[in-house]
Order: C-alpha cells, then structure tokens, then sequence
C-alpha cells in the first residue's frame, strides 16, 4: 500500500479512536496534572508523530502541512477550553497557517516538493483529484456565502476598549485632584507592608501577611475592613464577592463588570486611577471611545471620599495585587 | 571566495555589533543621560542664585523685581520642587478660528500628515543610507589586503548607495520646504508660538543642514579621487562618519519639536519659555525617541535598498546580474535584520518614559482609545519577523553546509508561532454576548494569561532569541569549524542560548507574582538576557570561524524566490508600520497642539477611526513607494553603462581583451 495512503488512514482512524475513545476519558469534571485534556493532545502529537517514525512513512510535505494545519485547528476548536471567541480563532488560525506556510517554505526543495502535487492537480495530472477540488471549492464558496448572509439575531460585536483615559485633574465633592502622584491617604507602604504596633509603636513596616483577626488594633487593617464592608453593602453584587466580577447582577451586563482578580485590571493600574474611576462612574468616562457600556453608577454620589480610597485600599488588599507606581526619578525631570 | 566575503561580513558584524552597543549606552546607563542631573543642578543652583539676587535687587530699588520667574511643567530641582526659571517669552496663545487655514479639497490636518509623514520616510532613509556606506567602506577597507576584489565589490556598493542618497537629499529638502511652508500656511498661529520658542534650535538646524550637505558632497565627489591613496581613503570613510554625526544631531534637533509637543519641558503652565533652551529641546522622550528612530531608520533603509535589489534580482537578464543583485540583498538585509533585533527594546523604553511623564498618555495609547491600532502594530511586527526569518531560513539552506542546521527550521517556526500567538493575544477579546457567556466572563482562564506585559514581554525576547540563533547559524552554516576550542565554542554558545531562554521564560512566569512596578524592572534582566545571546553569541561564533574550512562557495545568484518576497514584505511591512507608529505617538496628544498647554482649536482636532486612519497610512506607504521608485530611476541614469563597441577593423589592445 501506498505510504501516502497508509498514512492518511491511520491519521483518520488515529483521530476517531482519540477523539471519541480517549477524550471523554480525558476530560473528567476536576483535571488532574497528568488527566486532562491538554495532556490528551500532547498524546495524540505523540501518536501522530510516533507512528510516522516507527513505520517510516517519510509523509510527503504536502501531507505533513495538511496534518500540522488540521491539529492546529483541532486543538483550538476541540481541545482548548472554554471554547475562545471566533474572532480569537481566526486570529490564532491566521498565525498557525503562516507557520504552516514558514514551515512549507524553509527552502526551495520543500516548496517545490509542496507545490508538486497542487500543480499536478491543476494540470490534470491527478484526475480524480481535480474532479473533486474543483466541485469541491464552488460549493464551499457557496456554503460560506450562504453563512455569511444568513440573518442571525446576535448582538454585533464592538471593538472595545477597556481602559479609559483618565484625566489630568478630576473634582470630587468640591475638591479638585490632581491624579498624577495622588496617593491613598490610607495606605501605609507601596507594597503592603504593615506598619506594627499602632500608635507609639515601631514604625517598621512589617512583611507578610497581617493576622485579621488583629484587625482592629491596626490602622490599616481598620481602614481595610472598613473599606471591605462598603464593598459588601454596594460593589459586591456586580464585582462579585470574590471580586472576580461574577457577583449575582453581574450576567445582565454587556461588558460584564470588571474582574479584579484578573492581571490585567487593577494590577496595572495606580489607585489614582481607581479612585477617578469609582468616583465618576460609567457617566463620568471620555467622550473619545464611546459607547463606553458601563453601568457603574458615579459612586461620589453615594459614598464619601474616604470611603472611595477605603474600597480601593480593600480591592488591593483581598486580591492580593499592589497598585502601580513608577519611579519618582522617571516621572519628573529631576533626580 | 566565500571565506573571503564572510571575513567581509565577520567585520560588518563586528562594526554593528560595536555601533548598537554605543546605541544603548544611553538606555543601559538608565537615567543617566536622559536626565543630565548635573546639568538640572547646575541650572537650579543658577536659577536659585538668579532669583536671591533678583529678590535683593528688587528689594534694593524698593519696587517689584524685573524679572519674572515661573515654574517649570516638568523639570524639578533636586529637592522635588519645580524647577523655577525666568519667564522669557510670551503665553501660549489661545488659538481661534483665524489661526487656521484651510483648502476646500482636504482637511488641513491631512494634508500636514501627509506633508509630515512623507518627508520623515525620506528623511530617515537619507539618514540610514550614510550609515549602510560607512559601514560598508570600511569592510572595504579592511578587507583591501586579503581580497582586492571584494574590497572593491563592497566600496563599488558603498558608493551606488551614496548615488541614490543624492537624489533623495535632495528630494528630502523639498519635501521639508514643502512640510514648512504647509505648517506656516495652514496653522500659522500654532507656528508662530512654536518658531518662538525655537528660535535658535531653527538657525542650528539650517547651519546643520549646510554643513550635511558640504560633507555629503565631499564625501560623494571625492570618492574617485580618494580611493586609491590608503591615507586619503581612511580620511574618506572618516567623512561619512563626520556625515553621520552631523545627521544625528540634525535628525535629533527635528525631532525636538515632536518630543516638546507629546511631552514638554522648560515652559510653565501658561507654556511662557523659561529661557533655558536646552530644557526645551532635552525633554522627557527626547532620547528614547531618537534611538528609536536611528534604529529604525537602518531597518527602514535596509529594507528599502533591499526592496531595490529584490526588484533589479528578479528582472536580472544576465547571471553576473542576478548574482550581485543576490549580494546586495544579503548585505541590505543583514544590516537590517541587525537593526530589527533591539528594535523592540528602543521602543519599549519609549513607552516606559511615555507612562512614566503622563499615566493618561501612557493608557490612551496601551489600553485607550490607540489600543487597537497597537494590536495591528503587533501584527506587523510578527510579519517582520516571520519574513526575517523566512528570508534567514531560504537563505540559508542554499548554503553548502546548512544541511546541518536546517532540520532544526521547523522547530524555530514552530517556536515564533507558539510566541507570537502569546504577543497577539489581546486583553481584552473581541466577542459576542453569547460567546462571552460560554467562556464563563471577560477574560479566558488559559489565553487571558497572554494578555499582559509578563507574556508579552516574554514571547517577544524569545521571538528575537530565536532570530538571533537563525542568524549565526545562517553565519557559521558553510563553515567547518577548524580552531582547536571548537567544543568549548559550541558548548558556550549552546549554554548561553538555553540559558537566556529559561531565564526569560522564568521571568516571564515570576512577573505574575510580583507587584506592577518591580515587574517592570524584570523586563531589564530579560532584555540582558536577549542582548548577551546576540552581543556573545555574535562573538564567539565570529571568533570560531578562524582558520574555517569551507563547505563550498555560495552560490550568488540562486536566491529563492520566497526569500525574495520576503524583502518585499518586510520593506512594505517597514514603511506601514513607521507611518502607523508615528500616527500613534503624534495622535496620542488628542486634542492638543502641546499636552496640556497649547490647545488644538481647529476643526480637525478629532482623532480618526481605524479605518480612516489606515487609509491614510496606506496611501501615504503607496506615496513614499511611488516616490522611491522615480529617485531610483533617476540614480540608474547616470549608472546606465553604453556597451563601448569596437569600431571594426581595430585591433583591442591586449590589456582590453577580457
């Protein structure tokens, strides 16, 4: 038998047999390190490039092209999980198939050995294969057209952006702030070191974390359960009460509130910019970017600036990220 | 002859290995030179003593003291506080509806972009160019002794470029003309408050341009007459590094305007001059963009030339033909890929000193309302790389001897694409509600990781590693490696490499456990990391190719045809991604002619959607290409040989037959 064809079948069945034999096995409702499903496609590379060498098939470029396009394609439609947005897919496809491509390309004897067979193709060489792909390609012109006209009831997606442009200076209960260097007047070190012993104490700060239930005899755990309470009476049904923006309001939001937990939210950001950000709320954000979608309310309204920089100090503090700061010598001209 | 054209490259990699280094002496040495502290001492302790004698004085006459003294919008003394300076200019004016002008056919503010982004491509290529032939002369030089032939290959190419550059100086003056006079008549009042302030720096800049364009024209007649006296020849090859400072310090002094206008320095709040004009000039980007742009302006320019000798490789009639036009697209594109490599890290310092000046500016751009454009700059840069390393891959495996290197191709393929999956994964995914629902919230558990500096920074210094291996296997793939620490070479070179890449990747992983601001600082170790793979491995792989036995000569002329659409791609990708560039960091001041002092009042202070603005720079790439084409032209003029035909019946001399 052909190698081509030797190859070709035990891919498919290859495939069936991972894919409806092992995967469900693969994929039980708490993964482990060694059962889950990224180790299943790491086993089913393995086969993949396994038994070409054990039955020294050499697969010709063209099929090795087509198997790497068609695994990449695999694991981010089947394997990765949760399921990623088509405009990621395409996104992720779009690269995977220039790597193809790189790989196809390397030099000219592979590019001329992957050509071979399209050519062949075109000119008629392989009959049969012509028949097929020139059936093939109008009718899969024509599904796409037919998919990509037919009406669907989605909402459209929208480029977003997700960071807003504080401005230089913001006015909060009748006192301007100038954000650039603004500082929580409640925090007690950069980092979150705590300061010992209270008033009269030592004041070193002191590494690690702070017993809570000491709360109360220190500052800055009073300022954070503090700001922690107000959290509970007023952000936590949308922010979530593990702040990971999954509170119980949260799924009727389009964006769903902010999740803190996530690196890329307030641990990139300075309290300077929370704090503009809380107060203002979704009708305070930048004319530029609109429609900004946010359905927080201007919290100036409701809470006092206190107790602003207090849920601010008790975001960092429960997510365990530090707020942003840049080095005093780069963010002026002076030493 | 191949050994004697890689001792030819083995210079040019030393020269450029020497020129980046000086390059990022500035960014090595941190604050260093970007904020001249002793220069900030000496002027406030001046300042301080101006003023006490300013006060004593006042109080001697018993009226209010002269002069009048102001806070600085950026500068600080050492004790924190802004450094004061005597007012010595008028407020910035609060510009109406009589300070513009406008044409009926175009928005004014387009027509100044166009004016604008069409004299900086020139610009930066008129500037790249001196560069390419003074590195290439002095290959020339050096390797006159051991091969005359290629010696003469490399000065013959040297002086082509300098041909071309001619044309395009020119051409580089008449479009400055034209982008001034554009500026005075269309913002005559933003140009007024502007041309004030810089005053002298305008008078510098034109007694610099004379004296760049004397050099030029030395270095470009007396080529002849220098060449063949080894005294006169060091002399001409020190002329074109004399070009080169002098056009340093003119593109430097251009760039002045830009870096006042996104970040100023040296005014006060009212934007009234503080009479120091180096604080004007010297403000917080100044340096970072100029590297950038030096940098730049080398890929830019060794994308351009290799463009030209992509086209002339693929029209070549004759063999001879393809063969140097071959040559000319690995030298074209060895120096640009030299260029490509730290880039990124010139860049990323730029935006450091960006959000380090104004968190507003810095989160316009990164997460704002530029965050998409930023995502299309990501694209482009994974397209230069990819041609890169195709360019790098084809090119190599042509070499007699790459058999040994190249089975490891697929495997760097595989690696860019992992890495550069990571670096275009966005933070914030573009998706519809129902999606949004089946991932569970905003941010995916496994990819959402990728969103953040850690991976970015991450993907890219692997990304760059991994070109930079390409590039010294492509270096050493004909080479039988001879010298007697051969093991301990590789073994080092090896060791680095690996040991580079677990670093960064660890880096990469610590970052998402450290605080924001010391994950910044991990970017340095990262960025040290990339540089010591490509400054030592640069280094002991030249050094290895001692007393090298050859696998066989290149064979000029066989170039594949992937690798010469590759220079295509990276050339065109080179010429939308500055105009991309350049429309972020020129557009990221929003609504104002200087941040936060000068106001934009026109009608066109708006910011452009996506596609608006990509038009824009697509029209201005096609513009700039169109114009390359007719300087190219005019450069082939002269160069254009009429075949010398014998007259029949007269016997050639024998010292003309060849």
């Amino acid at each position: 038998m052909n190698n081509v064809v030797k190859g070709l079948i035990l891919y498919v069945a290859g495939w069936a047999a991972f894919h409806y034999g092992l995967f469900p096995l693969m994929k039980p409702t708490e993964p482990t390190w060694l059962v889950n499903r990224y180790v299943y496609f790491l086993m089913f590379v393995f086969y993949c490039i396994g038994f070409n060498l054990i039955l020294k098939l050499k697969p010709p470029i063209a099929l090795n092209a087509l198997v790497v396009w068609l695994i990449g394609l695999y694991f981010y439609k089947a394997v990765l999980f949760p399921p990623i947005p088509w405009t990621l897919l395409i996104t992720y496809m779009m690269l995977w198939t220039i790597g193809t491509f790189l790989y196809i390309s390397q030099d000219p004897k592979t590019f001329a050995e992957f050509r071979a067979p399209i050519v062949k193709t075109v000119v008629g060489e392989y009959k049969t294969a012509r028949i097929v792909v020139f059936i093939a390609l109008p009718v899969l012109v024509g599904f796409g057209t037919y998919k990509s006209l037919e009406p669907s009831f989605q909402e459209p997606v929208e480029l977003r952006t997700v960071h807003p442009a504080p401005p230089a200076t913001t006015k909060v209960h009748g006192k301007s702030y100038t954000l650039e260097g603004l500082q929580n007047p409640f925090r007690v070190d950069e980092q979150d070191n705590y300061v010992d012993g209270g008033p009269g104490g030592s004041a070193l700060p002191i590494e690690g974390k702070f017993p809570f239930l000491d709360a109360d005899k220190h500052e800055y755990m009073k300022s954070i359960t503090e700001g922690g309470t107000i959290f509970f009476q007023n952000c936590h049904y949308c922010h979530g009460d593990q702040l990971n923006g999954l509170g119980m309001f949260s799924h009727v939001f389009n964006p769903t509130p902010a999740n803190f937990i996530d690196p890329g939210t307030i641990a990139m950001l300075r309290e300077s910019f929370l704090f503009w950000r809380v107060s203002k709320g979704g009708p305070g954000l930048p004319n530029e970017s609109t429609p900004w979608s946010s359905a927080m309310p201007p919290w100036e309204e409701h809470l006092k600036t206190e107790e602003i920089w207090k849920v601010i100090l008790f975001e960092y503090w429960y997510t365990g990220w530090h707020p942003r700061t840049f080095d005093e010598e780069s963010s002026s001209g002076g030493e | 002859m191949f050994n004697s054209e890689a001792r030819g490259i083995k210079w040019l990699s030393g020269a450029l290995v020497l020129a980046v280094a000086l390059l990022f002496v500035p960014g090595l040495s941190g604050q260093a030179i970007a904020k001249e502290v002793f220069a900030e001492q000496a002027f406030a302790e001046q300042a301080f003593a101006k003023e006490v004698l300013a006060e004593e004085e006042g109080a001697e006459e018993g009226g209010e003291p002269k002069v009048e003294w102001s806070q600085d919008v950026f500068y600080k003394d050492w004790e924190g506080n802004p450094l004061k300076g005597p007012v010595s200019g008028p407020p910035a004016p609060e510009l109406g509806e009589t300070d513009y002008n406008n044409y009926e056919f175009a928005p004014s503010r387009m027509l100044l972009w166009m004016a604008n982004q069409q004299h900086l491509y020139f610009g930066s290529f008129v500037l790249a160019v001196p560069i390419f032939c003074m590195l290439i002369e002095f290959v020339g030089i050096r390797t006159k002794e051991s091969d005359p032939i290629l010696s003469e290959k490399y000065d013959r190419l040297a002086q082509d470029l300098m041909k071309v550059s001619l044309t395009a100086y020119s051409w580089t003056a008449i479009l400055g003309g034209i982008l001034l006079f554009t500026f005075i008549t269309l913002f005559p009042g933003f140009f007024k408050y502007m041309a004030g302030i810089f005053r002298p720096v305008m008078h510098v800049y034109a007694l610099m341009f004379l004296a760049e364009s004397g050099v030029l024209y030395v270095y470009y007649y007396g080529w002849e007459k220098m060449k063949n006296d080894p005294f006169l020849k060091w002399v001409h090859c020190s002329l074109s590094v004399l070009l080169n400072l002098i056009g340093t310090v003119l593109m430097y002094l251009a760039n002045s305007w830009a870096t006042f206008m996104q970040a100023p320095g040296g005014i006060d709040e009212q934007g009234r001059f503080l009479g120091n004009i180096w604080h004007v000039i010297h403000s917080t980007l100044w340096n970072p963009v100029g590297v950038h742009r030096i940098l730049g302006n080398i890929v830019f320019g060794g994308g351009i030339v290799g463009a030209y000798a992509a086209y002339h490789y693929l029209t070549a009639k004759t063999a001879e033909e393809k063969a140097h036009y071959d040559w000319v697209c690995y030298i074209a594109m060895f120096i640009a890929i030299f260029g490509l490599i730290p880039l990124p890290f010139a860049g990323y310092w730029l935006m450091k000193e960006v959000y380090a000046f104004r968190q507003q500016m810095g989160i316009t751009l990164m997460g704002g309302i530029m965050a998409w454009l930023f995502i299309i700059q990501a694209v482009m840069i994974g397209l230069l790389f990819f041609g890169a390393n195709s360019y790098l891959h084809n090119s190599m495996s042509r070499v007699k001897g790459s058999h040994r290197y190249m089975k490891y191709a697929k495997y760097m393929v595989l690696l860019l694409i992992v890495c550069f999956t990571m670096w275009m994964t966005p933070h914030t995914i573009v998706m519809t509600p129902a999606e949004l629902k089946d991932m569970g919230g905003a941010q995916h558990p496994i990819v959402g990781n990728f969103g953040v500096m850690s991976a970015k920074n991450t993907a890219v210094n692997l990304m760059i590693t991994c070109t930079i291996l390409c590039f010294l296997l492509y270096q050493r793939s004909n080479k039988k490696i001879k010298v007697s620490w051969a093991t301990q070479g590789n073994s080092w070179i090896t060791a680095i490499f690996i040991l580079a890449a677990i670093n960064i990747v660890f880096l990469g992983v610590y970052g998402y456990l450290l605080p924001a601001n010391q994950r910044v600082g991990l970017s340095v170790p990262q960025v040290t990391s990339t540089l010591t793979t490509l400054f030592a491995g640069t280094a002991i792989n030249i050094s290895m190719f001692k007393d090298a036995d050859s696998y066989g000569e290149i064979e000029w002329g066989t170039q594949s045809r992937v690798a010469t659409y590759a220079i295509f791609l990276l050339a065109i990708s080179f010429t939308w991604l500055m105009g991309l560039m350049g429309y972020i960091r020129s557009a990221v001041r929003l609504f104002w002619h200087v941040t936060e002092v000068v106001r934009d009042n026109s009608p066109d202070a708006y910011t452009l959607t996506i596609g608006e603005a990509g038009k824009m720079l697509t029209f201005n790439a096609l513009f700039v290409w169109v114009q390359f084409v007719i300087v190219f032209w005019v450069g082939s003029l002269t160069a254009k040989k009429i075949p010398s035909k014998v007259p029949e019946g007269v016997p050639v001399p024998a010292q003309q037959q060849q």
